[in-house]
């Protein structure tokens, strides 16, 4: 039986009890100034302009994509880096294994245009 | 991991290498003018590929081995294999004349094909709940890319999102199964597993009992999405209608069977311990999927919808198979019955698709009442896609009736009186629908003007292949019982 989950079971009880006395205590006790620079949206320090439910283009889909591909190449590396030297010559090949593929889908992605804005 | 190892890798290797060579030979031939007709020569570099990789699956014959701690080369992983080079090779015959002018980006298509089948490989031969979740979720995004491929067309965009909005809860709520199985167990692999499983006290309430029958619920949310079970099915019809039709061939065949070899995988070898309670869950999920997907395929109008239903229904029938496994330590009879049923129905089901791709690819239609009077059409057409729909149907003299045979079977032996007896209701119900094409087909005037229905070579191919083979498993099914029997062989169940 699940005994040994009992201070996983505390834990979810003091995260909740915390989670709704943090809450309930800043709406009752807080200061409540409304202004109207402060029910703006907040876009990290730019003045928000439009509504945010606007159309864009697709092609900054295909860029995310491709960026979230070669940042995650990025941090597979840096791993690879530190434990280099346990990993020697086999790691060298398999990483080269691993960039050549990925360099196959980056020369296809630059050739059929991906990169152009159109 | 050594030189011997990679030779049972050797199918992998080629789909890998063959997938990039495709890739980079299209990039090669692009925008060089006069060089179209290289380009044509792409799909047929892919099925080269194919060959070479059923070519690498013989050093892993007739054994039961490891491979590098988290593959299996054992006679399960290469049926699936095999089943899975042969069926893409068909679907690239009959997507050859499909994409002509539908897409230009069409040796990217074989590229990822080559890809999807390099992801059912490493799917079916896993043995580390995380490759298996990485195969499958290898397989499901090569697969949203496919059935979106067509991007000017509104419903494979569609067909696309609604697939990748299944899939991705589907896997998610698999991954969490998956952990509650590491949770509990502390090991991800296979073997590891069952061992915690065996090993702790039995009985209700003791033991991982309760940890386990969550996990069975949750990772057939996974499993019975890729294998269109019902209640995870909902994207099927859509997809199916929506994508490429060589994709949904692809879809309700290979990526089909990959699901049903990961649930048998992981249910007998994890959680052999906990038989009597999947199996329960199996006989009702079958008997909800056979039910549903009859029921709603009688009302279908559109025949890619309507094999769609098809499709899901006989995923039911096939589930039979699984849940009349009947297993007692490390021997289990009852499952070749599955394999020869997925195997006869690839072969049926891509035939049949093959036959609508025909039809689609000269005249755009996919409407039932379009194939009104297509035996003067296309006499040949008529006479294939009525050898599929009886080999759908279950009839003999084809390989449906003989996969349904040992299926059915082997659930009388288990006594599983219920089971049988709404899998043969369910089957004359199947039969109403699928003779209804056929009474469109031959018995229903054709409208005024409609021409005669060419079919391309590599289409007429594919027709060629699917056809034999379907009345061949029929009339003489002996070697293809014999090879599922021997492949009902699995790493860790020894």
């Amino acid at each position: 039986m699940p005994e040994g989950y009992l201070p996983i079971l505390v834990m979810l009880l003091v995260t909740g009890a915390f989670a709704t006395i943090a809450l309930v205590v800043s709406a009752v006790l807080g200061p409540k100034r409304s202004n109207p620079a402060k029910d703006e949206a907040y876009e990290s320090g730019i003045l928000p302009f439009g509504d945010a439910r606007r159309r864009f283009p697709v092609q900054f889909y295909v860029i995310a994509v491709l960026f979230i591909l070669f940042d995650v190449e990025v941090i597979l590396m840096y791993p690879w880096a530190v434990s280099a030297r346990k990993l020697g010559v086999f790691g060298l090949i398999e990483m080269a294994i691993f960039l050549g593929i990925l360099l196959v889908g980056f020369v296809y992605a630059w050739k059929n245009d991906a990169f152009k804005w159109q | 991991m050594n030189l011997t190892d990679l030779t049972y890798l050797l199918p992998e290797l080629i789909l890998l290498l063959a997938a990039t060579a495709v890739f980079l030979l299209d990039l090669l031939w692009l925008k060089r003018p006069g060089a179209e007709g290289k380009r044509a020569l792409l799909p047929y570099v892919a099925l080269v590929g194919l060959g070479l990789a059923a070519l690498g699956l013989i050093p892993s014959l007739g054994g039961v081995r490891q491979v590098a701690t988290m593959l299996a080369a054992d006679p399960f992983a290469v049926f699936f294999k095999a089943l899975a080079i042969i069926g893409v090779a068909v679907v690239i015959l009959t997507a050859i004349p499909y994409l002509r002018g539908r897409t230009p980006y069409r040796g990217e298509f074989y590229a990822l094909l080559l890809a999807v089948t390099l992801a059912v490989c490493l799917a079916v031969g896993a043995t580390n709940l995380v490759l298996i979740y990485l195969g499958m979720e290898f397989l499901s995004i090569t697969s949203y890319v496919l059935v979106g491929f067509l991007r000017h067309d509104c419903k494979s965009g569609e067909a696309a999102l609604k697939y990748f909005l299944y899939g991705a809860t589907a896997s998610a709520v698999m991954l969490y199964g998956m952990s509650l199985l590491y949770g509990a167990t502390g090991t991800t692999d296979l073997g590891g597993i069952a061992a915690a499983f065996a090993s702790a006290p039995q009985g209700a309430g003791a033991g991982l009992a309760w940890l386990g029958t969550p996990a069975i619920i949750l990772l057939l949310a996974g499993f019975g999405f890729k294998a269109s079970l019902v209640p995870f099915h909902q994207w099927a019809p859509d997809t199916y209608e929506g994508a490429p039709t060589p994709v949904t061939a692809f879809l309700s065949t290979v990526s089909k069977a990959t699901g049903f070899a990961v649930l048998i995988r992981v249910f007998m070898v994890v959680l052999a311990a906990m038989q009597y309670q999947w199996t329960a869950l199996l006989i009702a999920v079958s008997i909800v999927t056979m039910t549903l997907g009859n029921l709603t395929a009688l009302r279908q109008t559109n025949i890619k919808r309507l094999l769609a239903y098809s499709s899901i229904a006989q995923a039911g029938y096939i589930l039979i198979g699984v849940a009349a496994v009947w297993m007692s330590g490390a021997t289990f009879t009852g499952l070749n019955g599955v394999l020869i049923y997925l195997f006869a129905y690839l072969f049926t089901n891509v035939g049949a698709f093959a036959v609508v791709t025909a039809v689609e690819s000269a005249t755009g239609a996919t409407e039932v009442k379009d194939y009104a009077g297509l035996v003067t059409r296309s006499p040949w057409l008529a006479g294939l896609l009525f050898v599929f729909l009886i080999s759908l149907a279950g009839i003999p003299p084809t390989g449906g009736f003989m996969g349904k045979f040992f299926v059915f079977g082997a659930a009388v032996q288990q006594r599983l009186w219920v089971l049988v007896a709404i899998a043969a209701v369910n089957s004359v119900i199947a039969a109403f629908y699928y003779l209804n094409v056929v009474r469109y087909m031959f018995f229903t005037p054709a409208e005024e003007g409609a021409e005669p229905i060419g079919v391309a070579w590599p289409l007429r191919g594919a027709l060629l292949v699917t056809a034999v083979l379907t009345l061949l498993l029929g009339l003489a099914p002996g070697p293809l019982i014999t090879w599922a029997t021997h492949s009902v062989q699995l790493l860790a169940l020894r």
